[in-house]
């Protein structure tokens, strides 16, 4: 067919010889950015190996890494110190991190907005919710199974049952992404009062509730790294296959229905999914806000909006944005430990402002 | 090539639209003309099925559109939005690729076939040369041909346009229109809602006239357009002029009832 302005460079386009620049620039660069994200990554995890009491050097961390894969096992001090205390640790770090900034581009995508993450909607607090409530009321229970296998659990409910009780309010003042981000306010304001109520009443479990409200990976083992780490993997796997719906989602809920999917089934049942994955990643090391609101759209301004180039590279910069907070949170102080929550709260609040004031008005709030 | 017989729906409680019936034959391009809350994009809704009908049956070449799967019903019938969604930075070529989405069978990239269909779609749109740019950073004429590619590449037998021109200037009007026009005389059977009565004469085989849900004229548009039935179904004067062969609707009454 024929172009209707019939211009010269139309003409040209018409004759088959424009070329296509297509979003070949965009694959070339998300493949740099995961191949740097992933180098970067390997060296933050060996120099995180390296913090702490106990001292090593990178080098030192790096030859006990290869003799911990070389022999399948620690056997020198500096191995048994890095695979029992740290290794764990930073893998949770890599894993959460990865895990939450998939969360929140999944949930933007879903909600068609990128001022929404699984912190301000309310879902991290309800999975930590969950868990302060069993940590602190259910020690009967404690005593009866394995805490470390019921955490996640209870995490888990606590995220959806926040996330219903989310999406119930947003949905029934307008469905829009304000109302998600009010409602998640209400919600978080809600779960923060029975948190306080709770704390009031056992105020020798403050220190451990801190840590819930704060965020670390301190008291991390291999006990908790090898209960989230495959959930969290298969969870972003299953998140990747989803790529191409997630593409169709953000064209509204009546043209992916168009395009042949069911989208409001889909919209409900991946809100669940993410809410899972958010808590898994919750579950062992407090509420960490923000890495799903600003990494996504970090990495947008990089590879584009296609999740296809967005996913993957949104949990490799999550990974390491996450590592790198880690480490200064380990190092800052010589004295004690910064909570990683807070730290990455106030990066993040500013460069929330910051998003808010420069896109929120592009946006149907 | 579209079928709708007995058609009702409603949201609640009165059916809103009333035993709706027509045929479009294959490469037919008709408009569905009639005032706000008429039912015209309602109408589409139920046949895209995005809404669920309360009776009647609709086919498309044969099939019973309420029996297929949404992924089948893509493959037969597209549905082109009055604008697209800017929230997010998918460049041109993503946005007319999502068309190609009832076919798709690989988990990651687009088949080689798919990609060749797109490349094809935006060359034959006048937009092969800012494939890579952001959806949002095109003008919005630009904007109505990348809906539009988006919908062929869908390759449907049905094309349900709704409003593509309402905010577009003359030219941009006029373009979408012949390229609706072309594509329905490659065999595209076309149903488009618009607002612009004189750009509907001028290029649409037939006209639906819709008032409250129910179906008043459907025909030529030189025999539906006439001053009595938009006096009766607009509620407003208008004159009617024929130019070469086409009949066009001049606005002469007032609406004017306050007394400001």
């Amino acid at each position: 067919m024929t172009n209707a302005e019939g211009g010269p460079a139309d003409a040209e386009m018409l004759a088959g010889n424009t070329v296509i620049r297509g979003t070949a620039h965009l694959k070339r660069r998300m493949a740099a950015a995961i191949a740097l994200g992933m180098a970067s990554m390997l060296l933050l995890y060996v120099f995180s190996l390296t913090m702490g009491a106990y001292s090593l050097s990178f080098a030192g961390a790096w030859d006990a890494m290869v003799e911990i894969i070389k022999n399948g096992g620690p056997q020198s001090t500096d191995a048994k110190v890095l695979f029992f205390s740290r290794m764990p640790r930073s893998l949770c770090v890599i894993m959460v991190g990865a895990g939450l900034a998939a969360a929140g581009a999944v949930m933007q995508a879903l909600i068609r907005n990128p001022l929404v993450d699984p912190y301000i909607t309310g879902i991290s607090s309800g999975a930590s919710f969950g868990v302060l409530l069993f940590t602190i009321g259910g020690a009967s229970l404690g005593a009866l199974v394995n805490a470390n296998y019921v955490i996640p659990v209870v995490a888990v409910i606590g995220a959806i049952a926040a996330f219903m009780l989310t999406m119930t309010v947003a949905e029934i003042s307008g469905g829009r992404a304000m109302s998600y981000v009010l409602g998640g306010a209400v919600i978080t304001m809600g779960l923060s009062a029975g948190t306080t109520l709770i704390t009031s009443f056992n105020i020798d479990e403050l220190h451990s509730v801190s840590i819930w409200l704060f965020g670390s990976f301190a008291d991390l083992r291999w006990e908790q790294a090898g209960i989230i780490f495959f959930p969290i993997l298969l969870v972003l796997l299953f998140l990747l296959c989803n790529a191409r719906s997630l593409n169709k989602m953000l064209l509204g809920e009546e043209q992916a229905h168009s395009l042949g999917m069911n989208a409001r089934t889909y919209k409900r049942n991946m809100m669940i999914v993410v809410a899972a994955l958010t808590a898994l990643c919750v579950a062992f090391c407090g509420v960490i806000g923000f890495v799903g609101l600003i990494v996504p759209h970090l990495t947008r301004m990089i590879v584009g909006g296609d999740h296809r180039m967005l996913l993957p590279t949104a949990m490799i910069v999550g990974a390491n944005i996450l590592l790198a907070a880690d480490i200064f949170c380990k190092s800052a102080l010589s004295y004690v430990e910064l909570p990683i929550g807070a730290i990455i709260s106030v990066v993040g609040v500013p460069l929330f402002i910051y998003i808010m004031a420069k896109e929120g008005r592009k946006y149907a709030m | 090539m579209l079928s709708v017989s007995e058609m009702r729906f409603g949201y609640s409680g009165e059916d809103t639209l009333k035993s709706i019936g027509f045929a479009v034959g294959p490469g037919e391009f008709v408009a569905l003309m009639g005032p706000n809350g008429s039912g015209k994009t309602t109408m589409m809704r139920c046949i895209n099925r995005v809404l669920k009908v309360r009776g009647g049956s609709i086919e498309i070449g044969g099939d019973d559109v309420l029996s297929l799967s949404l992924e089948d019903l893509a493959k037969v019938c597209a549905t082109v939005p009055a604008d697209a969604s800017l929230d997010f930075v998918l460049t041109v070529r993503d946005f007319v690729s999502l068309g190609r989405s009832p076919y798709v069978t690989n988990i990651w990239w687009d088949s080689r076939e798919d990609e060749e269909m797109v490349d094809r779609a935006l060359r034959d749109f006048g937009i092969a040369g800012y494939a890579g740019r952001r959806l949002s950073e095109v003008s919005s004429g630009e904007r109505a041909r990348v809906l539009l590619a988006k919908g062929v590449v869908q390759t449907p037998k049905v094309m349900l346009v709704d409003e593509p021109s309402a905010h577009l200037d003359i030219k941009y009007k006029i373009q979408v229109m012949e390229i609706l026009k072309k594509l329905s005389r490659k065999g595209l059977s076309i149903v488009i809602a618009s607002h612009d009565i004189n750009l509907l004469t001028r290029f649409c085989d037939r006209v639906m006239l819709l008032s409250r849900g129910r179906i008043v004229g459907y025909g030529p548009p030189a025999e539906v357009v006439t001053e009595e039935s938009i006096r009766e179904v607009f509620d407003i004067e208008v004159k009617t002029v024929m130019s070469d062969g086409v009949v066009y609707v001049l606005p002469t009454g007032s609406t004017m009832d306050l007394d400001l």
